[in-house]
């Protein structure tokens, strides 16, 4: 079964093609137009395109249509968003005006409220055929610049303002401050008359700030200590000793994660498994851990292979984190989709660090925001100019373009070994595709001969030509695009991103000579020498990474269509955030430009958008509530003044994102109790104002790391490669996908975590997309999330492990009771909680004795069914 | 009707509870007093746009691509051109199509033998016969069908029809899948995505345990109602300081629903009290809970007990419909489905569902006309067939037409978006207000297209 039709897929791109074909050609050049000619214009076409096109095609028109202008002569020859002229003066036939008059076209027809008269059509034929006489020259429209925005117009707009230094706010009740945060709060809620709740009870606040930073509940010794300390500091050091764990990295790295939409396949159509992508995963952790500064962070992601290093283990690391870019969206079973997947990286590059959707601008000018399409594809040629590594689809199934981590024969051998296996796949597909010309060339010559023994020899021509002539599907299915990409880069030499090794194959096997049985007989040497290579897989570390490509400016795509290229764009930053362009004697991608102009302090959005996620993880809404959009169709900031002061300090501090963090939690407002205020929820109910705290429901992360640590079953080191199964053995096809669960008792964010099917919790209890950028992460409430609270496995084995930890820990089932309330709760039970308990586990002995449990594990199994009521239950589930 | 069935396992359930001994009568009265209030629960049922005949949806989906020529679209000239060896255009060629068509019903509209059963209930069908894809690559084009998107994830259109309208039984999920092997692109087919995850389908295989952790793993009932008694007793204790606290109430009504959930499925799959009639019509023999006929008639008691969306899927990614190699595969599939789902809609029918109950039978895409190999046909999304049945349906009819060769639409396009906003219409829906807020914009499962086939509105 094969994973595509080749000659359908012709069908699909003939239209646009054709198109390019017939027009060409360059517009001719204006000439001196003779009175006659004028009076023509004046009389028969000024009329028909004041009345029937200036509506939606003039510098007056409320919304220009299609960029195309037809009130100056000008706007007519150079034509619309099309790129093509709209008349070529001389030849009516194949001016695109004359052919959307004639409604000959059921894409092409104008005007679309209803078809011109034929005398209307046909004056219109005469005038461009004699020239397109048009007195109009050079009108006011025809200058209108490419920039459909008003770029200083649009910087007006909050997010675009450079940051503001404003004096903190006046407040009334200055006993209430702890922190200049808490200024930017109170003047709020003293301007709405609201009062703040209470301060949280220390037992509380333990608890918050412990699965805050490290997603798991605080011990009972923790508590214990932080209860003992009476010290002003006591709760500063609880932090520090916090940020300095290494489960730090472990919970805001898995923020991180979800922005950057990790996962450990490659989302294509047998989603691949990437087994070096957990190195990018542990190297955010590393990261956090080591509060490396957040712009040194940027640059890293994006052009790390770029950056000095002064030590092999860094310039390492610094490839690993540009497995940011390699982890984008792979699509298709084949290779001709990658403009998708630069798509990708610029739709969540453009989100997360900037809070832009500037992916909206692929197929037509943003339609909110300032973002025209040519900035959207002055990113795409930086990233076009850069090699992702190959995870290996369908139809190439060898992964391919991975970084070696060592340097030497070693690599040497490695490359030559990866390159030989491309190559290979790609003389496959190559194979493939010529069986079927060597077929037909077959049953050309046999015609050939058959027809020789009756007529002439000589007719008996090369099979060549004719064969071209029918090659069909494949020989379609290559545009000029693809044909001009072939020539200039042959396999193994650098070559853009979305390079189409499909159209190349394809286009090439067409136009073959050879018979059938040469191309078996190749096709068997190809599969023998895949096999041995195979078997000789080098041990090397690698990389799944992005380094340089080859360097070029990309085309704009009209409508997002890769095969219709437009103009050339120059490589450059986005126009409202300045416009940079690379410098004229740059010689790479430019990925390490495009890195510094994100991680300029000047850059208005990067800090304000950074700060604004890590606020939004601490109080479980932003600043912005709309954490990926800073556009205009986001949400306004609740506390501007508040956004920018925290952006200013994070910039002063060295991008320190552990400085946010003090910062923020030892501020009184994140201290607040998350008890209601009824007079307070009257007026602001959605807490926009923070008057308390937000009460939140764990993550499935956290549920299922709380209960392995209460269990006393975590295993608490950094997970490291998944047990995939060997490449060599990997046979996925999008009729037999990728699809595994991988059990392990390390943390959640070491979780085998695939793009096509969610792993069983994270499916359950929201968690994150592994497609897309998620923050916020939704928190729903359902019944499978009950069902599996009641019945599932590994809820079931952890209540039992907990059972026996709290049973080797205590003789009595008090204390058992009492020390299982602080493990899971973080407090002690009362007297009527453990007589309750005691009553309960007496009931349930007897009904497990009821259903044959040995005697001896009575005890063992009442308890572990008490637990299990405890990890439902809301205390466990929920933070004050 | 399925209200009284879903408030009696509530009460059953309290009433259990109350068996146990170590439970205070308190907590009942609060467990007895509270009533599903609609602002806390995403499921309640909901009120469309305006009055839709359909008030839920069996979606039947073939994955790897059903041939058109083959079943639905008659094509004497292929048929003839095919059988005397004529090329198309000159160059390529044609496939003879391997089944028989006969006109059927009172319509008199051309089917084939692939499909007999369908054949005859054809007089309740409206054949489309001019669909149109925008992707021939399985993968895409099954999330074509099912998302509006070729390309990026997005919502299944079972998660947007529960979003839209809730469900009717509380104790039942919105959107069931009905699927004993995993279609092309796995779970994506019904995934939520940006919908709250209350839309998600959930998947039902038969067996053991048909829904993940459904089965009850607690070594008895007692044992769990002791536990569920216990755990009710801690929320509302825990949610005494935290009263205004909506999503801590909602927590507390998804164990009731889950204890539902746990006792009605398996009712629902349990088929012994069905006729033998009935398993007749469905083709089932006694005790089989394999094949399409256990799906369908699993299908009917779903639909009975009000669960929004059905989709029935009847093989998986591979060994399905991709006839490259050989059209006769068609033959055991076909064979597999065919009378499962005549006597599904003569089901429906008998019991007074088919007027409200939208049935769609659809494929990713056709297959070509023009032959692969030597019997084979290749993926083709440029024409190709569906029919819709039951609510708010015109039955005996056809629309659309395709060229002598059924390579091109020809007459009246159906694409995937027309089909999928034509669905929402039959629900009451005007698919462009049926719309989600999502990173800074409101989506919909026709994206910016698709025009209602008004056409075959009865």
């Amino acid at each position: 079964m094969k994973a595509f039709p080749r000659i359908a897929a012709a069908f699909l791109f003939i239209g646009p093609y054709l198109l390019c074909l017939q027009l060409s050609t360059r517009p001719v050049s204006a000439q001196q137009p003779s009175p006659e000619g004028i009076e023509f214009f004046e009389k028969k076409i000024r009329p028909v395109l004041e009345s029937n096109c200036y509506m939606c095609h003039s510098a007056h028109s409320k919304k220009l249509q299609g960029g195309l202008l037809l009130d100056s002569r000008d706007g007519m020859l150079k034509g619309g968003t099309s790129g093509q002229p709209a008349i070529r003066p001389g030849d009516s036939d194949s001016s695109l005006l004359i052919k959307a008059i004639r409604y000959d076209d059921a894409k092409l027809q104008m005007p679309p409220a209803g078809q011109l008269s034929p005398a209307q059509v046909k004056d219109l034929e005469s005038w461009v055929k004699m020239g397109a006489p048009d007195p109009r020259g050079q009108t006011a429209s025809a200058q209108l610049s490419w920039q459909p925005y008003d770029l200083d117009e649009a910087r007006k707009f909050w997010s675009f303002q450079p940051l503001k230094n404003l004096p903190l706010p006046e407040v009334v009740n200055k006993a209430w401050l702890r922190s200049p945060i808490d200024r930017f709060i109170l003047a709020r809620l003293e301007s709405k008359g609201l009062k703040p709740v209470v301060a949280a009870d220390k037992r509380s606040l333990i608890r918050r700030a412990t699965f805050d930073l490290t997603a798991l509940p605080p011990t009972p010794e923790e508590i214990d200590a932080f209860l003992n300390d009476t010290s002003a500091k006591a709760f500063e050091k609880i932090i520090d000793r916090l940020l300095a764990s290494p489960h730090y990295g472990e919970r805001w790295g898995r923020h991180w994660l979800d922005v950057v939409r990790y996962a450990d396949t490659a989302g294509c159509n047998s989603d691949f498994p990437v087994p070096a992508a957990y190195k990018y995963r542990n190297y955010v952790i590393k990261s956090f851990n080591e509060n490396k500064p957040y712009d040194r962070f940027i640059r890293e992601q994006i052009a790390g292979d770029l950056l000095p290093a002064k030590s092999e283990a860094e310039k390492y690391e610094n490839i690993i984190a540009t497995g940011y870019l390699a982890g984008s969206r792979r699509f298709g079973s084949r290779t001709k989709e990658f403009d998708l997947t630069i798509d990708d990286t610029i739709d969540n590059l453009g989100k997360t660090f900037l809070g832009l959707s500037v992916s909206c601008a692929r197929c037509h000018n943003h339609k909110f925001d300032p973002i025209p399409t040519k900035d959207y594809y002055a990113l795409y040629g930086i990233f076009n100019s850069s090699r992702y590594a190959f995870p290996g689809t369908e139809i190439y199934p060898h992964p391919a373009d991975m970084v070696a981590l060592t340097s030497g024969q070693e690599a040497e051998r490695f490359y030559k070994w990866q390159k030989e296996l491309a190559a290979l796949d790609d003389r496959k597909e190559f194979l493939t595709a010529e069986s079927g010309t060597a077929a037909r060339n077959k049953a050309v010559r046999e015609k050939q001969l058959k027809e020789a023994g009756q007529h002439s020899p000589e007719q008996a021509k090369s099979p060549d030509k004719q064969a071209n002539n029918q090659s069909g599907s494949a020989g379609q299915n290559a545009s000029p695009n693809s044909e001009q990409k072939k020539e200039l880069h042959s396999p193994g030499e650098l070559r853009p991103a979305d390079y189409d090794r499909d159209g190349v194959n394809w286009s090439t096997a067409s136009k073959s000579t050879r018979m059938p049985e040469e191309v078996l007989a190749e096709a068997e040497k190809v599969k023998a020498r895949i096999a041995e290579l195979g078997e000789h897989t080098p041990k090397v570390e690698k990389a799944y990474a992005v380094v340089e490509g080859l360097p070029a400016n990309a085309r704009i795509h009209r409508k997002g269509d890769s095969k219709d290229l437009g103009e050339e764009v120059p490589r450059a930053f986005l126009s409202i955030l300045g416009g940079q362009q690379l410098p004229p004697d740059h010689k790479g991608s430019g990925r390490d430009s495009l890195a510094n102009w994100i991680a300029d302090p000047n850059n208005p959005l990067t800090a304000r958008v950074m700060v604004n996620r890590i606020w939004q993880y601490h109080f479980g809404k932003g600043i912005v509530p709309t954490p990926n959009d800073f556009g205009s169709r986001g949400a306004a900031p609740t506390h501007p003044e508040l956004l920018d002061y925290l952006a200013t300090q994070f910039i002063k501090s060295g991008w320190s994102i552990k400085a946010m963090h003090r910062m923020i939690m030892l501020s009184r407002v994140y201290q607040l109790t998350a008890v209601d205020d009824p007079r307070n929820s009257a007026v602001d109910a959605n807490n926009d104002l923070l008057w308390r705290f937000n009460r939140r429901r764990l993550s499935a992360e956290e549920i299922r790391d709380a209960m392995l640590a209460v269990s006393g079953s975590l295993k608490g080191t950094m997970g490291e490669a998944h047990p995939f199964p060997p490449e060599s053995d990997w046979r996925y096809t999008q009729h037999n996908q990728f699809f595994a669960v991988y059990d392990t008792n390390c943390r959640s964010v070491y979780l085998m975590q695939q793009r096509q099917k969610k792993h069983p919790l994270m499916e359950v209890f929201d968690g994150p997309d592994t497609n897309a950028i998620t923050s916020p992460r939704p928190l729903s409430t359902t019944p499978l999330q009950a069902l599996f609270l009641m019945n599932n496995l590994f809820v079931h084995q952890q209540a039992d492990s907990f059972a026996v930890r709290v049973g080797m820990a205590f003789n009595t089932l008090p204390q058992r009771i009492n020390y299982a309330f602080l493990l899971a709760y973080g407090r002690r039970a009362r007297t009527s909680e453990i007589r309750e308990a005691m009553a309960y586990v007496h009931q349930l002995r007897e009904e497990f004795q009821s259903v044959k449990t040995p005697p001896d594990q009575l005890t063992r199994a009442a308890l572990a069914s008490y637990l299990r009521v405890v990890f439902g239950s809301d205390e466990f589930l929920y933070v004050d | 009707m399925e209200r009284d069935c879903c408030d009696h396992s509530r009460r059953q359930m309290v009433r259990s509870l109350f068996c146990g001994s170590i439970m205070l009568p308190a907590v009942f009265s609060h467990l007895l007093s509270q009533e599903a209030r609609g602002e806390e629960n995403p499921l309640a049922p909901k009120t469309p746009h305006f009055p839709g005949k359909a008030k839920r949806v069996i979606f039947i989906y073939l994955p790897g691509g059903a041939s058109h020529v083959d079943s639905f679209d008659y094509k004497p000239k292929l048929i003839d051109d095919a059988k005397n060896g004529r090329l198309y255009e000159g160059k390529r060629t044609l496939l003879t199509p391997l089944w028989e068509f006969k006109p059927r019903g009172k319509s008199g509209i051309m089917t084939s033998d692939l499909f007999p059963h369908i054949g005859e209930s054809i007089d309740d069908i409206c054949v489309i016969n001019s669909m149109r894809g925008d992707h021939n690559d399985h993968f895409q084009a099954t999330l074509g069908i099912h998302t509006g998107s070729v390309t990026f994830k997005r919502p299944s259109i079972g998660s947007w029809v529960s979003y839209g309208l809730g469900t009717e039984n509380q104790n039942l999920p919105s959107f069931v899948v009905l699927a004993p092997q995993l279609p092309y692109a796995g779970g994506q087919v019904w995934d939520s995505d940006f919908l709250p995850g209350v839309h998600q389908g959930t998947r039902v295989v038969a067996g053991d345990e048909p829904v993940a952790n459904l089965k009850r793993r607690a070594p008895s009932g007692k044992i769990q109602e002791a536990e569920l008694g216990l755990l009710e007793r801690f929320n509302r204790r825990h949610q005494l300081t935290r009263a205004s606290d909506p999503q801590l109430a909602a927590r507390i009504k998804t164990y009731e629903t889950a204890f539902g959930m746990q006792r009605e499925m398996p009712e629902v799959l349990d088929l012994s009290k069905e006729s033998d009639a009935t398993l007749k019509l469905y083709g089932l023999e006694r005790r089989q809970t394999t094949g399409f006929g256990w799906q369908c008639l699993v299908a009917r008691r779903l639909a009975e007990r009000g669960v929004r969306f059905i989709e029935l899927i009847d093989v998986g990614a591979s060994k399905n419909w991709d006839a490259h190699g050989d059209m006769k595969t068609h033959e055991p599939l076909a064979r597999n489905i065919d009378k499962p789902i005549a006597g599904l809609i003569k089901d429906l029918k008998s019991r007074g569902l088919f007027e409200d109950t939208l049935i769609v039978w659809t494929t990713e895409f056709g297959r070509s006309p023009t032959g692969e190999g030597t019997y084979g046909r290749g993926h083709y999304c440029y024409a190709y067939s569906s029919w819709l049945a039951g609510a708010g349906v015109r039955g005996g009819m056809v629309y659309g037409k395709t060229d002598d060769y059924g390579m091109k639409v020809a007459e009246n396009e159906v694409h995937v978006h027309d089909f999928n906003a034509t669905i929402l219409h039959l629900l009451g829906f005007d698919h462009t207000r049926l719309t989600f807020r999502h990173g800074g914009r409101d989506f919909r499962l026709t994206d910016v297209h698709g025009k209602v086939v008004k056409a075959i509105l009865a």
